[in-house]
């Protein structure tokens, strides 16, 4: 596999996708569909043949010889003058252990996406245009290893979500939409800010022996590559590394979202329709806990130890704030939408241990919510598109209505609870056991695990709600599901079990980087500055 | 000054003299020809090349032209280097592109009779532009912005049919002459301290301690009021919208591009030859400390962005929105100036070669539009995107461009900006500029909405433009694009065209 | 005081007094009337600085050529004789304020600057030194000013040329 540019095909793959669509006629719509779904289809056969040549031992994070399917060129160069230094950007991408299930998660899930979106029907080819820009967007976001680029790929994917949102969205959709783009952007610009600073204070040595300014990630993961007067170095006594990595952080949390920046996604859950919740809830929100643990956390190690309780404390706030709310909701979607910012706080949590076990389940967590929540977002999409409806008390009963549903739905719910030998168990388990195990964030981690009573407590409380019970007659002509909402279900579920039973196909993935990453947090830093 | 001292300096004019020239040629045309004027954009375009050939040669030349007896045999009233140079080449493309506008506009259309007067005009704008970029004495920066600004106070209403046109015309008159008023009296001030109009000599005569602070201070700030109203930086902007939004469309975009970049080019020559005391080799230049421009322009530059951004946003005219929108850009430009360094420079250069793309591309399809449409208010775009789908994902490029994010041109502008900025550790005025475009987003955005999202009350009007329209349309959009993803030529460009004449 | 400095603050007077009637008075025919006055004020001080070539150029070009047009065009155009022009005072109070602050600014820079100060001989005419400074030295300014005198022709003869309602 040695030279292949295997990373820029998955990445790139829907762009083309895009540019075939563009030049197909608006009547073909079973073609644009059938493009689309090849496409993502190759994406995850590709993605597939990564994991299959995936090397488990390869630390990855910081090392830039054990990242693997590395593909790296110049990309900008212009020669400095004595005032202007010599500008460098890399294209750089490279995969670790971190990133990997990241980018099984998003192939699966826009391929299920891809799946559901069958029953779009205005502007089709619109629609699926930008559907595989933002699949690019997505793709790029976690393969990137030059901040540079991984910034553009960011960018990238908020103006077709805005599209998504707002064109195929539900009666507020405009207003979810600018809200969804304003609340990204006043995070990502931040981003910049910090970006640019960092490109300031970093050097990397080129093959000549020249010292230039760098987006490479990995070269500002090494102290020694930082300028003792460089802005956001860490020999640098001020605290604007301080602010800056807070400046990064709300950039980061407003993706996940982070209480209290949280406020956009019961918006653009509700408004936007069934693929694109599933892309927003089971993509979307995970890059923003994986940008923390690919830059904050190794490129500002010794402020992420001195902020681990907060960024714990907002993690229980989470999971608390989102569960409680999520119990009050009328609207199936929405309850969907909080029960995501409420398992959003496990990763936050188990991100905050700082132990292998708690960043291990937080990585997990994020693939498992990935799954499950784009389950939970396509089973609302069932019963909306059939009933246009998603009053959770104007249903009843549906169970009997349904058989079948009704079991993909209990595998779902069973799974956001955290039932054993669900994928859902393993990963909250994980998480507290490692937020446990830290002794300054040991209140916090006993006080969240009030937040999988509560998970449950709602979870089964719509599914009374909303299956069981008597039949609400209004519903009795409701079908039970196609050969296509079989085609989303069914791996969906195999991978939700499968993961509950064998943990370790996921974990075995993500060991030996996550190790890496934590030495590097607790440790790596501290070696060369004291 | 000796007659071979004069033909040296004409050998540094060729540009400006070209320019002249074509503005005669057009003008005896018109008059030889004046039953058919088709032929007139042809010479005007010849002409414009004309000067491009001079423009282009003149790239890396550097010198001083047209020195008096009075002042050192070195320092002239004109000096020509590469910045200028930029800045000539910049307002040179834009005049092409705004004449090929100019034979599609249907107002410009209606007014054939007179079209001779309207390239004649533009060619005056042309020539004042082309002196005020490289002007280092008070003389000529007085009567080229005369030069400018006459022009273009005849353009503004060079449509008379309607209300607007005239009531724009006006405006800008009245606002012109106050503001070329109050730079006269400041720079007199000057002359009265000094006893000299040359900006070298003024810069060595006020090293002296003997200056009043005071008195110097009154005169700089009347003559920023002079060169803030050609760049329409707050609080010498108000002229800005009803001005662009009563202009012919093509005069508009002129007014938002050239003039600014002249503008801009002549108040960071002002700066840069008359208060810089050196220029340190790490690209920081040291100002004169008797005047504190960081403060000035910082405040200048937040005043104007967030103004422009926030009156923009309850903006329905499209042209009026633009107006704002460009002032609010004149901000981030200034902001690149507050750094007082080679770098801030060079990413001026680089944003103003990108807003040029990237507004006067807007401008061509909001002209576009309302030639059919007859509005340009942003409620009749509803659901335009997809009757005429390529002018909608056009203009979409152009203001998602304009709002700065990636991977667009526009993003490459203000990344060059902000990092002027954090380099040179200026973080709360970064912040403010981010926050800034974080705001501009809301009302670009707006118009995609319209065409995109919003349902439309009627069938929306199929637009379907011509084959050379759509030419020029994607001459601007693949830049902008290509720009944004592959920007080494213009960082390149940039980094060899900081070169400013001066201490 | 001098000599010279009565005839000055004499000729001052007399500017900015009809100046000041050209702004106030309601009268258009007044007002160009008290515009020649402010004319000849402004060509006496050139006179006293012995810039006896721009005084003369004052009085033939502006209030024998400008002047004369102005009152010329008020006189034909029956109609605007009679109007009265409105000067709606607006925010007398901030404008006051605004104006004094200027006033008294420009007056404390006045007399607390040290001017700069060429001591020269008054020559016995400035009219040669003139000619010869605008095409050697200046000459670039001078061409340039003939330029923005056809730019003003083009363009006042565009801004006079009727437009035809459609074509």
């Amino acid at each position: 596999m040695a030279g292949f540019p295997i990373l820029s095909l998955v990445t790139f793959l829907p762009v083309l996708g895009m540019i075939i669509i563009m030049f197909l006629k608006k009547e073909q719509a079973l073609t644009i569909k059938y493009t689309t779904l090849l496409i993502t289809g190759i994406q995850l056969v590709v993605a597939v043949v990564m994991l299959l040549n995936f090397n488990y031992n390869a630390q990855g994070v910081f090392q830039q010889s054990s990242f693997q399917f590395i593909e790296k060129f110049r990309w900008i160069q212009v020669p400095g003058v004595s005032w202007l230094g010599t500008v460098k950007i890399d294209y750089f991408l490279g995969v670790d252990g971190i990133s990997m299930p990241m980018i099984l998660l998003t192939a699966i899930v826009s391929f299920i996406a891809t799946l559901s979106s069958w029953n779009i029907e205005k502007s089709i080819k619109g629609y699926f245009a930008l559907f595989l820009l933002l699949d690019t967007g997505m793709m790029g976001v976690f393969v990137s290893l030059d901040f540079f680029l991984f910034y553009i790929f960011w960018e990238l994917m908020l103006l077709p979500m805005y599209f998504l949102i707002g064109i195929w969205g539900g009666p507020r959709k405009e207003y979810a939409a600018i809200k969804f783009f304003i609340y990204t952007l006043f995070g990502s610009v931040f981003m910049l800010l910090v970006m640019i600073g960092l490109y300031f204070s970093a050097f990397e040595t080129l093959a000549d022996g020249t010292k230039v300014h760098t987006f490479n990630l990995l070269a500002m993961m090494d102290p020694s590559n930082f300028s003792a007067n460089g802005i956001l170095s860490p020999f640098n006594p001020s605290n604007l590394r301080f602010i800056a990595y807070i400046a990064l952080f709300v950039g980061f949390a407003i993706k996940i979202p982070m209480f209290p920046f949280h406020t956009w996604l019961p918006d653009a859950h509700v408004e936007a329709p069934t693929p694109i919740s599933v892309i927003l809830a089971g993509v979307l929100l995970k890059m923003g806990t994986y940008g923390i643990l690919r830059i904050s956390y190794p490129i500002f190690p010794d402020i992420t130890k001195q902020l681990m309780w907060w960024i714990a404390l907002f993690g229980m706030i989470n999971i608390l704030y989102g569960a409680f709310v999520a119990l009050a909701q009328k609207d199936f979607k929405k309850l969907i939408a909080y029960s995501s910012v409420s398992h959003m706080g496990y990763v936050l949590l188990g991100m905050a241990s700082l132990t292998t076990a708690g960043i291990s389940g937080a990585v997990f967590q994020m693939f498992n919510h990935g799954t499950i929540t784009a389950m939970l977002f396509l089973i609302v999409g069932v019963i909306y598109d059939r009933a246009h409806t998603r009053g959770l008390d104007e249903f009843g009963g549906l169970a009997v209505q349904m058989p079948i549903y009704a079991g993909f739905v209990t595998v779902a719910f069973f799974a956001a609870i955290g039932l054993p030998s669900m994928s859902g168990f393993v990963s909250e388990a994980l998480v507290f056991v490692g937020s446990f195990s830290v002794e300054g964030i040991r209140v916090l981690s006993i006080l969240s695990s009030l937040g999988i009573l509560l998970g449950a407590g709602y979870m089964l409380w719509t599914l009374q709600r909303v299956y069981l019970g008597k039949l609400n007659e209004k519903w009795a002509n409701l079908k039970d599901l196609d050969v296509r909402e079989y085609l989303m279900f069914v791996p969906l579920s195999i991978i939700v079990i499968f993961l509950g039973v064998y943990p370790s196909g996921m974990l075995n993935i993500m060991t030996t980087s996550v190790n890496t990453l934590v030495n590097l947090v607790n440790n790596g830093f501290a070696k060369v500055l004291f | 000054m000796d007659v071979s001292n004069i033909i040296e300096s004409l050998k540094l004019i060729k540009p400006e003299i070209a320019v002249s020239a074509s503005l005669i040629l057009v003008l005896i045309f018109d008059l030889i020809f004046h039953k058919d004027k088709k032929l007139i954009p042809y010479v005007a375009l010849l002409g414009l090349f004309a000067t491009g050939y001079f423009v282009i040669h003149q790239f890396g030349t550097t010198g001083f032209g047209f020195a008096t007896k009075s002042t050192f045999k070195a320092f002239g009233m004109v000096t020509v280097d590469s910045f200028g140079t930029f800045f000539k080449l910049l307002i040179l493309i834009s005049a092409v592109l705004v004449l090929f506008f100019s034979s599609f506009s249907d107002e410009i259309k209606k007014t054939t009779d007179r079209l001779g007067e309207y390239y004649v005009l533009i060619f005056g704008m042309i020539l004042g532009m082309f002196l005020m970029v490289s002007a280092t004495d008070f003389l000529l920066i007085y009567l080229s912005m005369e030069l400018l600004s006459l022009s273009s106070y005849v353009l503004a209403g060079f449509t008379k049919l309607r209300d607007r046109n005239s009531e724009a015309s006006l405006k800008y008159v009245i606002y012109g002459s106050v503001s070329s008023g109050l730079m006269l009296f400041g720079i007199s001030i000057i002359y009265g301290l000094t006893g000299s109009t040359n900006l070298y000599v003024i810069n060595s005569l006020i090293q002296s301690p003997q200056i009043n602070v005071l008195a110097l201070s009154f005169a700089l700030i009347l003559v920023m009021a002079g060169m803030g109203f050609k760049i329409s930086a707050a609080p010498f902007h108000f002229w800005t919208p009803d001005v662009y939004e009563g202009s012919p469309i093509t005069i508009t975009a002129f007014l938002s591009v050239a003039s600014k970049a002249a503008g801009f080019g002549l108040l960071i020559r002002f700066i840069k030859t008359g208060f810089a005391a050196m220029t340190l080799n790490n690209g920081y230049w040291m100002l004169n400390p008797i005047f504190d421009w960081k403060l000035i322009i910082v405040i200048l530059a937040i005043l104007t962005m967030t103004l422009g951004n926030f009156s923009a946003l309850w903006q329905n005219n499209l042209k009026r929105m633009l107006a704002y929108s460009s002032i609010a850009h004149a901000g981030y430009l200034l902001l690149g100036l507050a750094v007082f360094s080679n770098q801030g420079i060079a990413a001026i250069l680089i944003y103003f070669f990108v807003y040029m793309l990237m507004n006067l591309g807007a401008f061509l399809i909001v002209m576009l539009i309302a030639d059919k449409l007859g509005s340009e208010d942003v409620d009749d775009y509803d659901g335009l995107g997809y009757t005429s789908p390529f002018l909608g994902i056009s203009l979409a490029v152009f203001l998602v461009s304009l709002t700065g994010l990636p991977p667009t041109a526009g993003f490459i502008g203000k990344l060059y900006i902000f990092s002027a900025l954090i380099d040179a550790k200026m973080f709360v005025v970064a912040v403010i500029g981010v926050l800034n475009s974080v705001v501009s987003l809301y009302y670009y955005i707006r118009v995609l909405k319209h065409m995109y999202l919003v349902k439309p009350k009627i069938q929306p009007v199929e637009i379907i433009p011509g084959l050379s329209q759509k030419f020029l349309v994607l001459l601007l959009v693949v830049p902008v694009l290509f720009f944004g993803i592959y920007f080494s030529p213009i960082v390149e460009l940039a980094k060899n065209c900081v070169v400013l004449l001066g201490f | 005081m001098t000599l010279y400095d009565i005839i000055f603050y004499l000729f001052a007077l007399i500017t900015i007094g009809s100046a000041m009637l050209v702004v106030t008075t309601k009268n258009i025919v007044h007002a160009a009337f008290a515009l020649l006055l402010t004319f000849f004020g402004v060509a006496g001080i050139y006179v006293l600085l012995a810039a006896d070539f721009l005084a003369i150029v004052q009085i033939m070009v502006y209030v024998g050529g400008i002047l004369v047009l102005i009152i010329f065009g008020v006189m034909l155009t029956n109609k605007i004789t009679s109007v009265e022009i409105k000067t709606g005072t607006l925010n007398v109070l901030t404008a006051s304020i605004v104006i004094g602050v200027f006033m008294g600014l420009v007056v404390s820079i006045m007399v607390w600057t040290g001017w700069y100060s060429m001591p020269a001989p008054i020559p016995a005419t400035t009219a040669y030194g003139l000619g010869e400074t605008l095409i050697s030295d200046y000459a670039l300014i001078f061409e340039l000013l003939a330029m923005l005198l056809l730019i003003a022709l083009v363009g006042a003869a565009s801004i006079a040329r009727r437009e035809k309602e459609s074509l």
